[in-house]
């Protein structure tokens, strides 16, 4: 069977072997601890929680890899894919500020919205959650939404612009 | 699977990266997981252990670093998994034992990451719409996650030293990896003939083919400052619960500094404690017992000895303080009155019946401790009741949970 190499298993480079020697024994002792200290992990784990509840824990692991692998991770996809044919005619740099834009607002919300949701529930006193998170992240949108602007036009005018070439952006 | 790895193909897919955010995102699992067994240990201290108690900020930069650090691993977590993200796609998809564990260990960890930064914020503001336990479950995480983090630095030390610093032997060749992923398409094209299955799947990936391509430079830079961004924005904008100079941007914290009874933030609350008829009663008294001698204090025979004002934070295991004066007695002085030996660690008993933390231990460095009070009064006015009227203990670089509140009983070990 053929192995694809990707970028990110790249082919082992020629090491000299003294190196490569000790560069095993070195990944060698490192899995070792690991290991242990997973197993450690593993005996507080069981030792510390009641069997029963165990099933929730890794139904809540599970939940999240399939959350990210097969939810999040196509929706990034198909959003830059998206962004890159509308803007097509526009600089890599412009449509580079755009995207960066959407996911630090997305982050931002991320962790906001939690919050949101979680003041709804009657938190457990008056100084838990005691901001207006709606509004401050409403505002931090138009903060993020006109910085972007800003930063788009002046990129658009910078390297868009017939007269003014920038041979550290031509090539790749 | 071969086309989903070619598709997801970009420049910022690369070895190099991955261990530039690889790095980030493990030193920010270190940093979570020293201060976090900082404060478990502070909480369950092994008999021999001895904690500093100077600087008295010292467990509100450890805990609120320990906070920061989890808020910050949201982004850098998830730049590193788009990243890695096409490995998702290995062909064929197991290689053998080794290759299988090795992939299982990584599915683990990403599972294991998420769901640890997940609990750990929502905990901060006391929210648990999960199946089980927090404390015990985030503790035994944290050394799960070590454990797979050390597994995955020995499973790819050869990639990291390659791709360690701009001048590695790898970083030069960066280019091949996107160019490698089109070429071994021809590789494809000649074993199978084509690499273009028919029907939707072959006309979606057309589509996709069809788009444009980011240009490298433009995309890797946009990629790190945009990380760069949100890591500083979702730390900057929470981190003011904890870091006073930050305290103007803290728009989604989940505390407020100086909103709270006589300006300092509550956690249990009376009412949670139950403790509201006991702490308001008129004969409460305060008794203090060390080797076989007990003696009752009321409130205001606590305010005729000699009182001594201190400025403590307050600062919890969710992340939050808040700096504030406090006047009581010292402990130490109590402990003289009893004449208590200097080595004599206390227990500390609240008038809260039920609760984890209605029974805890001080180590005798806290005990000595000149600035630890039996606090009666907060920011020059009686004690609030949800502060702990009539009389709490406050001590220097302990997490709040053990700054006893509605003290009932002190009495020596």
């Amino acid at each position: 069977m053929t192995t694809i190499t990707t970028g990110l298993n790249p082919p082992p480079a020629g090491i000299a072997p003294s190196t490569s020697r000790r560069m095993r024994s070195i990944r060698l002792a490192l899995v070792g601890v690991g290991v242990l200290l997973l197993a450690w992990g593993a005996f507080v784990l069981f030792d510390s929680v009641r069997l029963t509840r165990i099933p929730g824990v890794a139904l809540w692991i599970v939940a999240a890899i399939v959350l990210h692998d097969a939810i999040l991770a196509p929706i990034v996809f198909a959003f830059g894919i998206a962004l890159r044919r509308v803007g097509r005619r526009v600089t890599g740099t412009v449509i580079a500020i755009v995207q960066g834009a959407i996911v630090v607002g997305s982050i931002v919300s991320l962790i906001a919205v939690p919050t949101m949701v979680a003041k709804n529930f009657a938190p457990a006193n008056a100084t838990v959650l005691p901001l207006n998170y709606g509004l401050n992240l409403a505002i931090f949108w138009l903060v993020l939404a006109l910085t972007t602007v800003g930063l788009s036009v002046w990129a658009f005018l910078r390297w868009q612009s017939p007269v003014t070439t920038f041979p550290d952006d031509s090539g790749r | 699977m071969y086309e989903a790895q070619r598709a997801l193909a970009s420049p910022v897919r690369n070895p190099r990266m991955a261990t530039v955010i690889g790095r980030l995102l493990g030193a920010a699992f270190l940093i979570c997981f020293g201060t976090g067994l900082y404060s478990h240990f502070l909480q369950e201290p092994l008999d021999w252990m001895r904690f500093a108690t100077r600087p008295e900020f010292l467990y509100q930069v450890t805990q609120g670093t320990h906070i920061v650090a989890g808020i910050a691993c949201f982004p850098l977590l998830l730049a590193k998994l788009y990243i890695v993200f096409p490995a998702l796609f290995a062909f064929p998809p197991v290689r053998g034992l080794v290759h299988f564990l090795e992939r299982a260990s990584i599915a683990l960890f990403v599972g294991a990451s998420l769901v640890q930064i997940t609990i750990g914020l929502l905990n901060t503001y006391q929210w648990y719409p999960w199946p089980f336990p927090f404390r015990q479950v985030h503790f035994a995480l944290g050394w799960v996650l070590i454990g797979l983090l050390v597994i995955h630095i020995g499973v790819k030390l050869p990639v990291i030293t390659r791709y360690w610093s701009k001048d590695s032997p790898g970083s030069d060749h960066l280019e091949d990896a996107v160019s490698n992923n089109r070429a071994s398409n021809a590789e494809a094209v000649r074993l199978w003939g084509s690499t273009r299955p028919g029907g939707v799947t072959g006309r979606v990936l057309d589509y996709i083919d069809a788009t444009p391509r980011s240009r490298t430079r433009v995309s890797r830079r946009g990629f790190l400052v945009t990380i760069g961004v949100a890591t500083t924005a979702v730390v900057g904008l929470t981190a003011g619960q904890t870091f006073t100079p930050l305290n103007a941007v803290n728009l989604f914290g989940p505390r407020k500094k100086g909103v709270g009874q006589q300006g300092v933030p509550v956690n249990r609350t009376s009412e949670q404690a139950k403790v509201a008829d006991a702490a308001m009663a008129a004969g409460w008294t305060l008794t203090v017992a060390v080797a076989g001698t007990e003696r009752s204090f009321t409130r205001s025979e606590l305010l005729a000895l000699p009182q001594t004002e201190v400025q403590l934070p307050i600062a919890c295991v969710e992340g939050w303080s808040q700096m504030a004066y406090w006047r009581g007695v010292r402990l130490s002085d109590l402990a003289d009155l009893m004449s208590a030996d200097p080595d004599t660690s206390f227990r500390l008993i609240s008038l809260e019946e039920r609760g984890s933390f209605s029974k805890t231990e001080m180590g005798r460095e806290y005990v000595r401790d000149p600035l630890t009070l039996v606090a009666l009064e907060l920011n020059g006015e009686t004690l609030d009741l949800e502060h702990g009227y009539p009389a709490r203990m406050i001590a220097p670089g302990r997490p709040g949970v053990l700054q006893t509140k509605w003290l009932s009983r002190i009495e020596a070990i």
